[in-house]
C-alpha cells in the first residue's frame, strides 16, 4: 500500500517547493548482494539543497545499502547517483570529498581523545587547524561534552562514542551530511541538542540525509522524508503531506463488545484495519463530528465497548505504508484508493 | 602530492594514537622475542659455533618481520573488519592506499627495535662480527613492506575475517618450519626447493645475510625477487582496498 499518491517514487523524486535545486539524485537504483535478492529495488529519490531529508524504514529496508552506494563503499548493479550533476558511481572520490558521513557502526577512535578524533577528521576533510579547533570546541560545548573532550574514547559509553561520531561528521561538513541512526544510545537531553546541531548544519549550507527507524524523532527533525520498505520507496513527502492533513488526517479506533458483531463501517472511514475486536480507520477532519456520532451510537447500543479519535501520527502512516499495521496482523476489510 | 603527504601525516597520527595503548607493549614483546630467539638457538644447538650463530641470527630479521607482516597485521586487520573500522576509514576523503601506508609505517616502526636487538645481541652473545653495509637499510625496509603488503592482501582478500586468521596460522607454521631461513635451501626436497625459488622468503633471508654479514649471497637476485613480491603485494592490496561491494 503506497502513501502520498499513486506514484510515490515520483513524489520522492520531485515534489516540493525546492524542485529544480536538487543536490543528490538517485535514479532507478538496483543493488543485490546475493543474486536475485534486491536490497535496493529501482529506488529513486532526490535531496533538495538545504533540507533535512529523512530516510525511514524497518531493519533490512535497504537504507544503509543506499547510503553505502552514495559514499562509494558499495557499487550499484544498475541505476544512477549524481551529486550536483556529477556521476558519483563513476567518481566515488568526489562523493567522499563532498559527503561527510556518520556510520551506523562505531567509529575507530580508541586511543584518541574526543577532541583529537573530531579535529583529525576536520583536518582530513581539508579544514584549517585553527578553524577546525574552534568548530570542534563549539560542537563539544553545545552538545555538553566538554567534560569528555580530553578523555580517551576507550572509556566512553556507546552513546558518548556516537556523539563523538556525530561531531566527526559535523566538524567540517560536506555538501551532504549523511547521518545513519545518529541518536541511538544517546540520552534525551543530548538528543535534543543534537537535533539543534543538525539544523545548524543546514544553516551552514549543508543538506542532511538522515537515516533512521525512529519515526517520532524523524517527524520533528526532517523537512521531507521517504519511507522505504523491501528496497523500495513506499511513501514520500513532508510529514504533513504524508499524514494527509486536511484530507485523511484523523484516526478512529473502536473496540467491539466481546462476542459482538462487527458493525457495518461508514463510508467516510478509509484504510480500515480489523484486528480481533479492534477496528482502526482513517477519516477526514471534517468528518470528525459524524464519526463521533456514529461511534457514540454504537456505544449506546452496546455494540462497541469503547472508542477513541485523534490526529493521525506519522507512525500510523509509516506502519500503514510498510503494510504491517504495527505488530498486529491486521485483516484489511476495506481499502479504498489512496486519497492523494 | 602535497595533499597526499598531508593525508598521510594525518593518518599516521591517527594510527599512532589508535595504537597508543598497545604500541609500547608490542615493542616490548618484539624485543623479548628477539632476545628469546638469540638465547633460544643456543638450546637448540648446544655445540653452536660463531659461524652457525651468525647464520641463524641473521635469519632472525626475516622471521621477525614476516611474523609481523603475515601474522600480526592480518589479525589486526581482521579485527578491524569485524568492528567496521574500514567502513568508516574508507568513507573519508583519503586515498585508501595512503591509509594503508600510514598503518604500515606504524608496523615497520614496531618491528625495527626487535630486529636491531637480535642482531646486536646475537653478535655479542655468540662472538661473531657483523659487516653492516648501507643496503641493509633498504633491504630491511623491503622485507618489512613486502611482508606487510602480502599480509594486507591476505587480510582483505579473505572472504571473511575468520578465514584470514586461519590463513595466518598456516603461514606461521610454514615460515617457521618449512622455509629455508634458518637452514640452507639444499636441505629441502627438490620440489620444495623449486617452490621456494618462486617465493620471497628464502630471498628475504639472503637480503639480510648479504647486507649484514660477509656471507656470499646473490644480492641482485634477492632484491629483484623480493622487490617483485613487494610490488605485487602493493598492487593486490591497492585493488582489494579500492574494491566496492
Amino acid at each position: 500500500m503506497g502513501v502520498g499518491g499513486s506514484d510515490s517514487r515520483e513524489a520522492a523524486f520531485a515534489g516540493g517547493a525546492w524542485a529544480g535545486d536538487v543536490v543528490l539524485e538517485v535514479r532507478e537504483l538496483c543493488k543485490a548482494y546475493v543474486k536475485g535478492r534486491l536490497v535496493n529495488d529501482h529506488l529513486s529519490l532526490a535531496l533538495h539543497r538545504g533540507e533535512v531529508f529523512g530516510l525511514l524504514g524497518p531493519n533490512g529496508a535497504g537504507k544503509t545499502t543506499l547510503v553505502s552506494q552514495v559514499i562509494g563503499l558499495a557499487k550499484p548493479d544498475s541505476g544512477r547517483i549524481t551529486l550536483e550533476g556529477v556521476d558519483i558511481v563513476a567518481h566515488p572520490d568526489h562523493a567522499r570529498r563532498q559527503c561527510s558521513y556518520q556510520a551506523q557502526t562505531q567509529v575507530p577512535i580508541s586511543g584518541l581523545t574526543a577532541r583529537q578524533a573530531i579535529e583529525l577528521v576536520g583536518r582530513v576533510r581539508g579544514g584549517r587547524t585553527r578553524s577546525v579547533h574552534e568548530r570542534a570546541g563549539a560542537l563539544l560545548d553545545r552538545l555538553e561534552m566538554g567534560e569528555w573532550a580530553g578523555r580517551r574514547a576507550e572509556t566512553f559509553s556507546g552513546g558518548m562514542r556516537r556523539l563523538v561520531a556525530f561531531c566527526m561528521a559535523a566538524v567540517a561538513p560536506g555538501r551532504i551530511v549523511i547521518l545513519d541512526e545518529p541518536t541511538n544510545d544517546i540520552d534525551p537531553l543530548r538528543r535534543r541538542l543534537l537535533w539543534q546541531e543538525v539544523r545548524e548544519l543546514v544553516n551552514m549550507g549543508s543538506t542532511v540525509l538522515l537515516v533512521t527507524h525512529n519515526v517520532l524523532e524523524a517527524e520533528r527533525a526532517v523537512d521531507r522524508l521517504a519511507i522505504m520498505d523491501r528496497g523500495r520507496v513506499v511513501g514520500a513527502g513532508t510529514p504533513a503531506s504524508l499524514k494527509g492533513e486536511g484530507a485523511e488526517g484523523m484516526q478512529l479506533e473502536v473496540v467491539v463488545e466481546p462476542r459482538g458483531e462487527l458493525p457495518p463501517l461508514p463510508p467516510f472511514l478509509h484504510h480500515t484495519v480489523v484486528t480481533g475486536r479492534r477496528v482502526i480507520g482513517r477519516l477526514a477532519e471534517r468528518e470528525v463530528g459524524s464519526a463521533i456520532q456514529w461511534a457514540r451510537g454504537l456505544k449506546e447500543s452496546n455494540a462497541v465497548e469503547e472508542y477513541s479519535i485523534g490526529p493521525l501520527t506519522l507512525e500510523d502512516v509509516y506502519l500503514g505504508a510498510i503494510g504491517r499495521g504495527g505488530s498486529l496482523q491486521g485483516e484489511e476489510v476495506q481499502d479504498e484508493a489512496d486519497p492523494a | 602530492m602535497k595533499q597526499i603527504l598531508r593525508s598521510y601525516a594525518l593518518m599516521l597520527k591517527w594510527q599512532a594514537l589508535s595504537n597508543r595503548p598497545l604500541l609500547p607493549l608490542n615493542i616490548v614483546v618484539q624485543l623479548m622475542i628477539a632476545a628469546g630467539f638469540v638465547i633460544g638457538i643456543g638450546f637448540f644447538y648446544p655445540e653452536i659455533t660463531p659461524a652457525m650463530a651468525k647464520y641463524l641470527t641473521t635469519g632472525a630479521p626475516t622471521i621477525t618481520l614476516l611474523m609481523i607482516g603475515l601474522v600480526l597485521v592480518p589479525q589486526v586487520v581482521a579485527m578491524g573488519r569485524m568492528a567496521g573500522t574500514f567502513e568508516y576509514m574508507w568513507s573519508l576523503p583519503v586515498p585508501r592506499l595512503v591509509f594503508v601506508a600510514a598503518d604500515a609505517t606504524i608496523w615497520v616502526l614496531v618491528s625495527l627495535p626487535g630486529v636491531v636487538l637480535s642482531l646486536l645481541m646475537g653478535a655479542a652473545y655468540y662472538d661473531f662480527s657483523l659487516h653492516i653495509q648501507w643496503p641493509a637499510i633498504p633491504a630491511i625496509l623491503l622485507i618489512s613492506v613486502t611482508g606487510i603488503s602480502v599480509g594486507y592482501s591476505i587480510a582483505h582478500g579473505a572472504p571473511n575475517p575468520q578465514m584470514a586468521n586461519l590463513a595466518t596460522q598456516v603461514i606461521v607454521f610454514s615460515v617457521m618450519i618449512f622455509s629455508p631461513v634458518m637452514y640452507p635451501v639444499e636441505q629441502l626436497p627438490g620440489w620444495l626447493q623449486a617452490v621456494h625459488r618462486a617465493l620471497p622468503v628464502m630471498y628475504m633471508a639472503d637480503l639480510s645475510r648479504g647486507t649484514l654479514t660477509d656471507l656470499e649471497v646473490d644480492l641482485g637476485r634477492a632484491f629483484a625477487v623480493v622487490g617483485a613480491w613487494c610490488v605485487a603485494g602493493v598492487v593486490v592490496t591497492s585493488l582489494l582496498v579500492r574494491r566496492r561491494n
